[in-house]
């Protein structure tokens, strides 16, 4: 049981880096990014292409500013020239987004699935409670919650944290009191393309790469996100934690309706509770 | 000519050109492309009448496409116990009314957190249909026999490229054609008037929940109409059906086209087949070049294809 909680804990501490991205960015933009997934993806593929060559703390870094690159330049080019209009229109711009990169991973590294080896100290597995587990899941965690510390930390204690806190509250407001409301929306965008990049990496040496690896992983950062409630940090963490754990142990004790769950549990929330557990109304 | 009077008129004539584009088009692979296109146009036109009536933007309509398919291939294999006609039609009778009763809930919620949840909704109903191995037959699929007649017409008909083609063309025409004029009754005004301002028709005094659940619901069984087609014409649905990735490119095919016109929907069809039928020869990146069509499209023409014409006529200021 120890096995299936902490692999909930590693599938949870991963949906946390992403839905985090998801979350900034609907923060300052009030965009749904049908698109993260496939950062995710490419993400994951640039870390790959990088770690053939510098091994896997090479990608990890190079995919983070691969992405950091793309989210800046999706901002200035899509979200800023878009905001005024229906976020509809935005949405359906970042699901076109999801197809251009799809096809263009799949060009460049075909359809096959690819692996990553996890990097050499971690690669081992540690006994726990009498079975072996991956030394590298429990390095997921670790990573997670580091990205996660760091998030926060800058949020809460930088100057640009603040401005970044503030616009999401009230962009019109924050950009009167003098702040550039449209850099702190594209450093937000880029470092939450940057987070996506980097849990596709995290994730390659225990999830295969293959092209259709951002689909599933989207479906359930949305979940995570409409039950924490969008916008929201702190919720989008309490329900990427929870859902990781609801994945794993409806696999065990029911089953059959284990993959209906985190579906059924988002319906309900939007239905009964649209805010989520913590944030603001759609 | 009344405006119901123009409506009926384009459906006769488009009902006529079914049989002369049949006529010309020898059957192969562009008929039987034909005949697919059809049946996802209706599909796409269901996607269309929600947003166009109700505003709202779908992400999971294969669901409704693939329950149409699934329970009409279902009625279909149970010999003996209902006439295949029954079945049909109870396939597209019993989506509709699911839809009607998940319409009454979730047409409460709006924009963008309705599409994800019709994503999460549809995602569910994709996950049961790989679930339910005894109804469904899991990710193998269920393999559908026909009857040996259906409507009077033998089944080979059906299954047939020739023979579909008119069939889907013909259901094709109706469906829009009603969309169209519901559109333009004193029900699709109401729904209208709610899209634009939902507070403003409550204080006219107006319910808003029914006539928008009654909108989904239709829309819902355009979709099992679809679906209907579809299990005929293959004889075989899959989980593959239910996708969100079939919803998404029938939510293509409709803001290709263009929402604000029954034909919007039918044409962003023919564009995504022929479409893709061009790109396959020369690129196998067709999916990219499609994505990157869907965003010039939504930003420099929000109304679609279908809006090109109105456009040309009355340019926007100097960039049109």
């Amino acid at each position: 049981m120890t096995i299936q909680i902490l692999n909930g804990l590693v599938y949870g501490s991963l949906l946390l880096v992403l839905a985090a991205g998801l979350a900034l960015i609907y923060g300052l933009r009030r965009v749904v990014n049908f698109a993260h997934g496939a950062f995710y993806m490419l993400g994951a593929y640039a870390g790959y292409a990088a770690a053939q060559a510098g091994g896997f703390w090479a990608g990890l870094a190079a995919s983070a500013v691969v992405l950091a690159l793309f989210g800046a330049v999706l901002d200035r080019l899509v979200f800023r020239v878009l905001q005024d209009r229906d976020p509809l229109v935005t949405v359906i711009v970042t699901f076109g987004l999801l197809l251009v990169i799809e096809d263009a991973v799949q060009w460049i590294w075909g359809t096959e699935g690819r692996s990553m080896d996890a990097p050499a100290p971690l690669a081992g597995s540690v006994a726990l409670g009498g079975d072996a587990f991956p030394v590298y899941r429990l390095a997921v965690i670790a990573m997670a919650a580091a990205l996660t510390a760091a998030l926060l930390a800058w949020l809460h204690r930088s100057r640009a944290g603040l401005f970044v806190r503030a616009a999401s509250l009230d962009p019109a407001i924050t950009a009167v009191q003098g702040v550039n409301t449209d850099a702190v929306a594209m450093l937000v965008t880029a470092l939450g393309a940057a987070l996506a990049g980097m849990s596709g990496v995290i994730a390659a040496p225990f999830l295969s790469l293959s092209p259709a690896m951002g689909g599933q992983i989207l479906v359930d950062c949305f979940v995570v996100v409409v039950v924490g409630g969008l916008g929201s940090l702190g919720g989008a963490a309490l329900a990427a934690l929870l859902l990781g754990q609801v994945q794993v142990l409806g696999a065990v004790l029911v089953p059959d309706i284990a993959a209906l769950i985190p579906f059924l549990t988002m319906a309900a929330v939007l239905l009964w509770r649209p805010t989520g557990l913590a944030g603001k109304r759609l | 000519m009344s405006g119901a009077g123009r409506i009926g008129a384009g459906a006769l004539a488009a009902a006529a050109a079914g049989p002369a584009i049949a006529a010309l088009v020898p059957p192969g692979v562009l008929l039987s492309l034909l005949v697919q296109a059809c049946i996802y146009a209706i599909l796409a036109l269901s996607v269309g009448v929600l947003a166009r009536q109700n505003g709202m933007v779908s992400f999971g309509h294969a669901a409704m496409f693939g329950a149409g398919a699934y329970l009409a291939g279902i009625g279909l294999g149970a010999p003996g116990q209902l006439p295949a006609e029954v079945a049909l039609l109870l396939a597209v009778l019993a989506v509709t009314a699911v839809c009607f009763g998940l319409g009454l809930i979730v047409v409460r919620v709006h924009g963008i957190a309705f599409a994800m949840l019709t994503l999460a909704l549809g995602q569910a109903c994709f996950e049961a249909a790989n679930k339910a191995r005894g109804v469904t037959g899991g990710a193998d699929g269920l393999t559908v026999a026909l009857p040996r007649e259906i409507f009077g017409l033998p089944a080979a008909t059906f299954q047939r490229a020739e023979g579909m083609f008119l069939i889907a063309w013909l259901a094709m025409v109706a469906l829009a054609a009603l969309a169209a004029l519901l559109a333009r009754s004193r029900f699709g005004l109401l729904t209208e008037a709610i899209r634009e301002n939902e507070e403003r028709a409550r204080f006219l005094g107006y319910g808003t929940v029914l006539p928008r659940a009654a909108v989904f619901a239709l829309s819902g069984g355009i979709a099992a109409a679809g679906g209907v087609l579809y299990v005929l014409y293959n004889g075989f649905v899959s989980p593959e059906t239910v996708h969100w990735s079939v919803s998404g490119s029938a939510l293509i095919m409709a803001l290709l086209g263009g929402t604000r016109t029954a034909w919007g929907p039918l044409a962003g069809a023919a564009v995504y087949f022929l479409l893709r039928e061009q790109l396959v020869e020369v690129t196998e990146r067709w999916l990219g070049l499609l994505g990157i069509l869907l965003v010039l499209v939504m930003v420099f023409l929000p109304d679609g294809l279908s809006g090109l014409p109105r456009r040309l006529r009355r340019p926007r200021g100097a960039e049109a």
